[in-house]
Formats: C-alpha cells, sequence, structure tokens
C-alpha cells in the first residue's frame, strides 16, 4: 500500500512539474535553429563459410572466394566501422580469412617465411607470408555542401557489379569479370550531385589497382556517370584509365521492375597499357536477373559471356582468343540476419579444353557451393 | 523498490507501436489534438512554422495547404532490433500534417511508407532502389521481428515529435533582433 502510494506520489509529481515548466518556459529569442544529432557509430560486418565441390573432383572454376575444393571452409570475418559528424565522415573496414587476405590481394605487411621443405623434400630458403588482415575500405569524407562531396582514402572500387563482402553480393562465386577487374582503388575523388537523377564523380587514383601504396605515381584517372532516369532503374556509366593499369570502361545498372523481380547488367571493356610489352585485354558481359518467391527465398540467375582479346596478356580465365560461359543458378534463403546461399554453376569455354576431369582436359566445369552468410 | 523498478521497467518497453492508430482508409496514423488556452489561431500558427523550421528543417513544406493548415513531407532512419550494433536498416517517409485554430491544434502522421537500405561497397548502408513498403504492409513482407521493431521505432519518433511540438507550441518566441556591436572611438576624447 504505501509502495503504491508513493509510485502515484511520484507520478503526479512528475506530471504536475511538466505542466508547471510548460507554463513559465522562457520565450525563444530565435537565435539559432535547434541542431540535428550525428548519427551514432555504425559498427557492422559479416562471417562467412562455404562448401564447395566440383563435380570433376578437382577445383576447376577460377572463381575468386570459394576456392577450396571438398572442404567446409571459412571465408572472412569483416569489421567495419563508420562515424559521421557534421559534414565529415570516416570508414574504416577490415577483414581477415582467406577470403580477406590473400584472396583479396594486397599484402599489407608481408612478413618471411622460412622452408624447410618443398612438396615433402628438404629444401631451405625465404619465401613471402601473408599478412593476416586486409583493408577492404578506409577512408575519409567531407560533404563541402549538399551537393557536393569529397572522399580519400582506399576504397572499394567504383568498377563493376560485383564485390567483395559476400554480404553485398547475391552470388557466392564470382564472375570472371569481377576476379578481372580491380578491386579496390587508392586515390582522391569528388562527386558532385546534380539531382537525385544524376551524379558525377570524378578523381586520380594510384597507379596500379589493389595496392595501398602507388609504386611511382598517382596517375590513373577515374570517372562515374549515374543515372536514375524512372524510380527503381540506377545505371553506372565507369571508366578507368592510367599509363600503368590500362583502361576499363564498364557499364552496370539494376532495375527493380517490381516488387519481386529485379534485372541487373554488367559489361566490361579492358585494354592493356601501352608501352609495357602488353597486348589484348579481355571484355565481357553478365546478366543478373533475381525474383524475390517469397519473404524469405529469392532466386537468381547470372548468365556471363568472357572473352581474353587476343594478345600476350594472361587472364584467370580462357586462352588469347578464347571465352567462356558460365551460367550460375543461386538461391538466397533468409533467416534474419542469416542468408543460405545454394549455387550450382556450368562454365564451358569455347575451344580450348581448360578445365580437367578424370585426368584429361574437357572445356566443362561443374560445382556446387553452399554457402552461409551472417551480416550484422 | 522492487516493485516500483518492475513498473518503471515494464513502461519503458510498453511497444511504441500501440501509439500507432488505423484511419478511415486502414493506414497508421498518429493522431493528436492539444488545447492551449488563450492563444489565438495566428500565434498558433506562427510557433507550428517556426518549430518545423527549427526543429525539422528537412520536411518539404507543402505550398498547396489551407489557410490553417501546415503540411509537408519528411524522413527517419530506423536502426531495427540489433541490440549495441546498429547500423541503419531502413528509411521510413511520413506526412505531417498540423492544422490550427483558436485555443487548440491538431497535428498527425500518417502515409508511412519504409525503404530497405543494403549495404554498398563502400561500406555505407543506403536505400534499395526501388523498393518501397507501405508500413501496413510490412508485417507481410518482412521478418515478423524486425517489422515489429519498426512500427515501433516509428511510434516513438511520433511521439518525440509530438512533445517537441508541445514544448513549442507553449513556448513564445520573439524574432531574432539584429545585433549593434558597440564600437569605441578612439580618435575623439
Amino acid at each position: 500500500m504505501k509502495k503504491g502510494l508513493l509510485l502515484l506520489t511520484l507520478s503526479a509529481a512528475a506530471l504536475f512539474t511538466f505542466k508547471a515548466q510548460a507554463a513559465t518556459l522562457p520565450a525563444d529569442t530565435g537565435k539559432a535553429a535547434a541542431t540535428v544529432p550525428d548519427p551514432p557509430l555504425v559498427f557492422s560486418g559479416s562471417v562467412d563459410t562455404y562448401y564447395k565441390y566440383d563435380f570433376s573432383g578437382h577445383p576447376n572454376i577460377p572463381t575468386s572466394f570459394a576456392n577450396e575444393n571438398n572442404s567446409m571452409s571459412i571465408g572472412m570475418i569483416d569489421l567495419g566501422l563508420k562515424k559521421t559528424v557534421g559534414k565529415a565522415s570516416f570508414v574504416g573496414e577490415l577483414s581477415f580469412g582467406p577470403r580477406g587476405q590473400s584472396q583479396s590481394i594486397p599484402n599489407a605487411s608481408p612478413g618471411v617465411v622460412y622452408i624447410d621443405h618443398i612438396n615433402g623434400n628438404a629444401a631451405t630458403g625465404t619465401g613471402t607470408a601473408y599478412s593476416s588482415y586486409h583493408i577492404q575500405n578506409l577512408y575519409v569524407s567531407y560533404n563541402v555542401t549538399d551537393k557536393f562531396n569529397l572522399t580519400a582514402g582506399y576504397m572499394s572500387t567504383f568498377i563493376g557489379y560485383e564485390v567483395i563482402s559476400p554480404a553485398a553480393n547475391f552470388n557466392y562465386s564470382t564472375s570472371y569479370l569481377f576476379t578481372n577487374g580491380p578491386f579496390q582503388n587508392a586515390g582522391f575523388k569528388a562527386t558532385y550531385t546534380f539531382s537525385d537523377k544524376v551524379s558525377l564523380m570524378a578523381g586520380i587514383f594510384n597507379d596500379y589497382w589493389n595496392v595501398y601504396q602507388s609504386a611511382n605515381k598517382v596517375n590513373t584517372f577515374g570517372a562515374q556517370l549515374m543515372i536514375a532516369p524512372v524510380k527503381g532503374w540506377t545505371a553506372y556509366f565507369n571508366l578507368i584509365t592510367g599509363p600503368a593499369s590500362g583502361t576499363e570502361v564498364d557499364l552496370t545498372t539494376t532495375y527493380q521492375i517490381t516488387d519481386a523481380f529485379k534485372l541487373g547488367l554488367n559489361a566490361a571493356d579492358f585494354t592493356v597499357p601501352s608501352g609495357v610489352g602488353l597486348t589484348g585485354g579481355f571484355s565481357g558481359v553478365a546478366l543478373y536477373p533475381q525474383l524475390a518467391v517469397s519473404k524469405a527465398v529469392t532466386l537468381g540467375l547470372r548468365g556471363e559471356y568472357f572473352m581474353t582479346k587476343s594478345g600476350n596478356y594472361v587472364t584467370a580465365g580462357p586462352p588469347s582468343g578464347e571465352n567462356v560461359t558460365a551460367i550460375t543458378f543461386t538461391a538466397n534463403i533468409k533467416a534474419g540476419p542469416l542468408t543460405f546461399i545454394p549455387e550450382v554453376r556450368f562454365d564451358n569455354s569455347s575451344k580450348s579444353d581448360i578445365f580437367v576431369n578424370n585426368n584429361a582436359f574437357t572445356s566443362n566445369a561443374s560445382q556446387f557451393v553452399l554457402a552461409a552468410v551472417y551480416a550484422f | 523498490m522492487t516493485v516500483i523498478a518492475v513498473l518503471l521497467f515494464a513502461g519503458a518497453t510498453y511497444a511504441q507501436k500501440e501509439l500507432l492508430s488505423f484511419d478511415e482508409n486502414n493506414k497508421y496514423i498518429y493522431y493528436q489534438v492539444a488545447d492551449v488556452p488563450a492563444l489565438p489561431k495566428d500565434t498558433l500558427l506562427a510557433r507550428a512554422s517556426y518549430f518545423l523550421k527549427s526543429d525539422y528543417p528537412k520536411i518539404k513544406l507543402s505550398h498547396s495547404a489551407g489557410a490553417n493548415l501546415l503540411n509537408g513531407r519528411g524522413k527517419f532512419l530506423v536502426y531495427g532490433s540489433g541490440g549495441l550494433l546498429k547500423h541503419e536498416h531502413g528509411g521510413i517517409s511520413y506526412t505531417l500534417s498540423i492544422e490550427c485554430k483558436d485555443q487548440k491544434y491538431r497535428y498527425w502522421l500518417t502515409d508511412f511508407v519504409f525503404t530497405p537500405y543494403e549495404r554498398d561497397r563502400y561500406d555505407n548502408f543506403v536505400p534499395e532502389p526501388g523498393k518501397e513498403i507501405p508500413l501496413e504492409s510490412i508485417l507481410k513482407k518482412l521478418d515478423k521481428k524486425e517489422a515489429g521493431s519498426y512500427l515501433d521505432e516509428t511510434g516513438t519518433f511520433c511521439k518525440q515529435l509530438g512533445e517537441k511540438l508541445k514544448l513549442q507550441m507553449a513556448r513564445a518566441f520573439t524574432p531574432k533582433k539584429a545585433e549593434i556591436t558597440k564600437k569605441i572611438v578612439t580618435d575623439k576624447w
């Protein structure tokens, strides 16, 4: 009884205090608008694991990740931090694990490996070890105005449809276009947003792709035109060109045609830099239709055509002057933050037998993957 | 003491989505009417207009609203039920209307539309192009737990907006006067 009375008294006191305050609030002199609070520190990331089986028993398809055959394997743990204060913000994202280390290319802090055997035979020597982490994104950004932004640092590339993070890709295996294109670019870029339908980015980047430090110069030019002609349709026209890294032009577009159906397209052409003794490059196109069949399940198909141009440039793909087609069926089955990804893929080369089956070369390869990605 | 602690805790976790009702078109609405004795309509309208400019400057006011009505479209972010590790899960746009009469005003928020956010290649969370879900449909279209948390956050947002509006309506304001800087003239003495 006493406790109930005390609670009632406290509540009444709070109510009367509020009313009294409201009645006697000092006049607002109109000096300054209320400040909008900054967003909180954002901590995000993902963890992924997979099982892959190539039906030949031999790992054939040159996908960037999910390369270990007939093994319960891990991708990476990816950790990202972002904070915005006023007009300034930073993003720092790093990853640990095979997908986030050697498969994501840069070797930030290589160590020395002392070799005492090779293939079971005694040997001595040293080699380069891969560092235990990889920076995915590390950049600072400043909104000069609502429409004009400056960003500098080491960033995921603006080229292409697919990315390194498994939480941002629909398919678990990667396309030939992704594997052969840039992963990250370090540089400085400026973006102007004309409207919510058009924006333009231009920037200068280190001479080579996928490195924290330039070899010599910051002499690669990059540009991106974004247009959103109708609601749900976004297209990016991309260019990256430099005397050391070559020239790639790229179109990446997605269209959410209905609530359930989305269509994506990626087309790219790369030519090697001149004057460095290389000739050739690659080109390709990939189509990504996806259909949400329920609130938890989306089915997708990736159909890709990839060609290595004639020349001495070697791609992670078919030989010079030849092409490969790859058809991938993927499902995303969501259970809260966890996504299960069963996938079946069929690759077929045009001429040479570039895959291996039953100790013989063949023009076909196929694999099954089951992956789980937890994104937070 | 234990009883008080339990009651306070229970109050804090009361589902904020209960603050939302359905209107005659079966759309979610947060609707409140408030009495402000002794204040005429024009004063209330001026205070409401100042409130929107100062506290919600990004709300785009419609110019076709009536003489006693302020009406505009705004947006707030929702962070889901991820505990300590929170990031933007989506944005909810809404229509806010404030109507004033002598000695009273009413306001309502409705036309809620949820836009899911996705992670982009730069580790930012950005709107998924072309995906918009009316709030009335999110329990059918999204995971129940997440949809429930977005409804709670909507209720909390509406309540907080209402409380700020109430404070502002009770508070007189005077226009900013030009400040005259006093200067000392040293050549005449």
